[in-house]
């Protein structure tokens, strides 16, 4: 689904992936850890499009896409989700009507006839239970005035309702206390399926106990250093990141 | 000759000591007025405009029209218990102390704060005007909208005086039938009394040749409240000074202005906020999205007096440059002179914030849009705090109309 190949980016003129190789299969779940600063969000962050980064060698395919070529709407609509690691405030605009702008505008996309207002609030009701997220939260401005957990819950709604080929979580397990990162976690894991790719960059292995990933991968300096399974994970919990840098 | 006529006779002679500002003017530099200086004394000529279905549909109101400065009786619908009148009726049929309120309120002093030729001219020659005159403790029932109809010259000078306790709304709106050039040169003159609370729509949507010069000069006294929803959408050029004095303790004030621009427009706003007694506050928030070649002015200055300790002062200036060629010149100022105030104030000038835009795409929303409804949410926010549900949507309307929209967004909108 998703091919990163030597992979380099700049932003402002410093180096900060120095030759990125990533695989993701359908139906595969990827953890990326490192270090702050190795340029995990800066990876998750170009895959969705943002502008600033230059890139200066390597390619990313997505369906046999060239995805560096297309605009972050035309990759939302292509099914590629950022769940933000600091979600953005946007005073004025409400939270359910971006979504069903996105909604609609993914479906004409794809040439399918726009969901009516009935249709598309009973996914929502369902979705915001999903996540167990108030619905009061869905007719406020978009994430303002949220609390840190409340906006990564929100994220994973707006996974859940555009609901993404590719999800790239960043930092999703973040601020969020044990109870909320359950239901975060059991919120990722009834979307996960045989069709679609989950890649999250996480910190903790405790978000793993949750989610379990089938490949966890070290990402420092710039590059992917080290590929295993979940003991990895396990392993970089007890001796830290330095020994992977090492043996790399 | 009666107290009116000789006040206005002062008015005419500091007129003629002033004349009109010109950029030499510290107030006036970025406003270039000179244009339409033939226009002041021209005088109007008869119209045949039609003024029944003119106006924003759907409002309950009283309603008093002006066409060109002149009062137009057939489509106006007045309150027949409560003294609203035009300004000609109100001074011909009222003596003794009432007169006298009304005869100071074309008192014009050479040292007022941002007194100018205009304001001089508009005490000594206005046509008529709107004498609003709410006894203690009464409240309008209904809103009072004042459409002035403008297609040439016109000079139109308002009197609200709202008597202790008393409450109103009062809407006024400025629109053009066609574009011929005017000057419409406007004042409204309001004293609230002890506790009174007024809220003051003034919606500026004159025809495109037509320049509005216009001051709004409040005196509140104890516990009084007003509020000010200042919209400019229309014009060639647009010029309004807005001084509030609380005078007296508790009284509070809240500015709230909207300019949506486009093409050669230039409007310029001087809000002067005078905090003279203690415990007042004022707030101000001031929106512009400047469009094409459009020229935005804004100056606040909030002055706190010696003894006006306890102040609570916020102003804030947000802009937003759609077009490189557009071009806003702001200065929030702030002069204080005690120790014991809580003021805030800033300005800011800039384009869409990237990271909105980005968060926005990410979801689906195509590049066009996330900038439209940004653009659209940043200027409704000011909007939200209008009372009149009727207006709002009106103005949302008209300001939405003259910004870029390609897709349906405004169900987008959080109000
Ligand atoms: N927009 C930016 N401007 C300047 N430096 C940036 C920007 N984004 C990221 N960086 C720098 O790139 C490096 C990697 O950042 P990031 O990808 O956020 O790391 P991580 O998510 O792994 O903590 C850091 O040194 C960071 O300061
Ligand atoms: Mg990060």
């Amino acid at each position: 689904m998703l091919v990163v190949q030597d992979l380099h980016a700049e932003v402002d003129g410093k180096a900060i992936l120095k030759g990125i190789n990533l695989e993701v299969n359908a139906g595969e779940v990827h953890a990326i850890m490192g270090p702050n600063g190795s340029g995990k969000s800066t990876l998750a962050n170009v895959i969705a499009g943002r502008d600033g980064y230059k890139i200066t060698s390597g390619s990313v395919t997505y369906k046999n896409k060239d995805l560096l070529e297309m605009s972050p709407e035309e990759r939302a609509w292509e099914g590629v989700f950022l769940a933000f690691q600091y979600p953005v405030e946007i005073p004025g605009v409400n939270n359910t009507y971006l979504l069903k702008a996105g909604v609609n505008a993914q479906r004409k996309h794809q040439g399918l006839d726009a969901l009516d207002a009935f249709d598309f609030m009973s996914i929502v009701k369902e979705k915001a239970k999903l996540v167990e997220l108030d619905p009061s939260f869905l007719s406020r401005s978009v994430n303002e005035g949220f609390s840190g957990g409340e906006k990564k819950r929100n994220e994973i709604f707006q996974m859940a309702v555009l609901n993404p080929s590719l999800a790239l979580l960043d930092e999703t397990d973040s601020g969020l206390d044990i109870d909320a990162l359950r239901i975060v976690a059991g919120g990722v894991n009834k979307l996960r399926s045989a069709d679609n790719a989950i890649v999250m960059v996480t910190h903790y292995q405790r978000l793993l106990n949750y989610i379990e990933p089938d490949f966890v991968h070290v990402l420092a300096d710039g590059k992917i250093q080290k590929t295993g399974d979940k003991s990895l994970a396990l392993e970089l919990e007890e001796r830290g990141y330095d020994w992977v840098k090492e043996e790399a | 000759m009666n107290l009116i006529e000789q006040t206005r006779q002062q008015a005419d002679a500091l007129f003629n000591q002033l004349g009109l500002p010109s950029k030499r003017d510290e107030h006036w530099k970025y406003t270039d007025v000179s244009a339409w200086a033939d226009a002041l004394q021209a005088e109007p000529t008869s119209s045949n405009i039609k003024a029944e279905n003119l106006g924003i549909a759907d409002l309950d109101v009283y309603r008093l029209v002006f066409i060109n400065g002149v009062f137009d009786g057939t489509s106006s619908n007045l309150p027949h218990d409560i003294d609203i009148l035009p300004m000609s009726e109100f001074l011909s049929t009222h003596e003794g102390q009432a007169l006298e309120a009304y005869a100071r309120l074309f008192d014009v002093q050479a040292d007022a704060p941002l007194m100018n030729g205009f304001e001089a001219y508009n005490a000594a020659h206005a046509t008529d005007g709107a004498a609003v005159c709410l006894a203690a403790n009464s409240k309008l029932d209904k809103p009072l909208y004042i459409l002035h109809i403008n297609n040439q010259n016109n000079i139109v000078r308002h009197g609200f005086i709202l008597g202790e306790h008393a409450e109103a709304e009062i809407i006024e709106h400025f629109i053009g039938t066609d574009a011929q050039r005017g000057l419409s040169n406007m004042a409204s003159h309001i004293i609230l009394q002890d506790g009174a609370q007024l809220q003051h729509y003034r919606l500026q949507q004159e025809s495109s040749k037509q320049a509005h010069i216009a001051r709004v000069d409040v005196k509140q006294h104890q516990h009084s409240t007003y509020t000010l929803h200042a919209v400019e959408l229309g014009g060639a050029l647009s010029r309004v000074d807005v001084l509030v004095n609380l005078a007296e303790q508790g009284a509070s004030c809240a500015l709230h202005g909207l300019f949506v621009l486009s093409g050669r427009q230039h409007v310029d706003h001087h809000t002067r906020v005078d905090h003279t007694a203690p415990h007042c506050t004022s707030n101000e928030t001031y929106r512009t999205v400047l469009d094409g070649r459009s020229h935005a002015v804004f100056n606040g200055k909030i002055m706190v007096h010696k003894d006006a300790i306890k102040t609570d002062s916020s102003m804030s200036n947000g802009n937003i440059l759609l077009s490189k060629h557009a071009e806003i010149d702001t200065k929030p100022e702030l002069e204080i002179y005690n120790d014991d105030v809580l003021c805030a104030h800033g300005a800011t000038v800039g384009q869409l914030d990237d990271k909105q835009l980005f968060y926005m795409r990410s979801r689906g929303i195509s590049q066009e849009a996330a900038q439209e409804l940004l653009t659209f949410a940043f200027a409704d926010e000011v909007l939200a705090a209008m009372n009149n549900d009727v207006v709002r949507r009106y103005v949302e309307q008209a300001a939405f109309a003259k910004l870029p929209h390609n897709e349906d967004i405004e169900g987008m909108l959080t109000t």
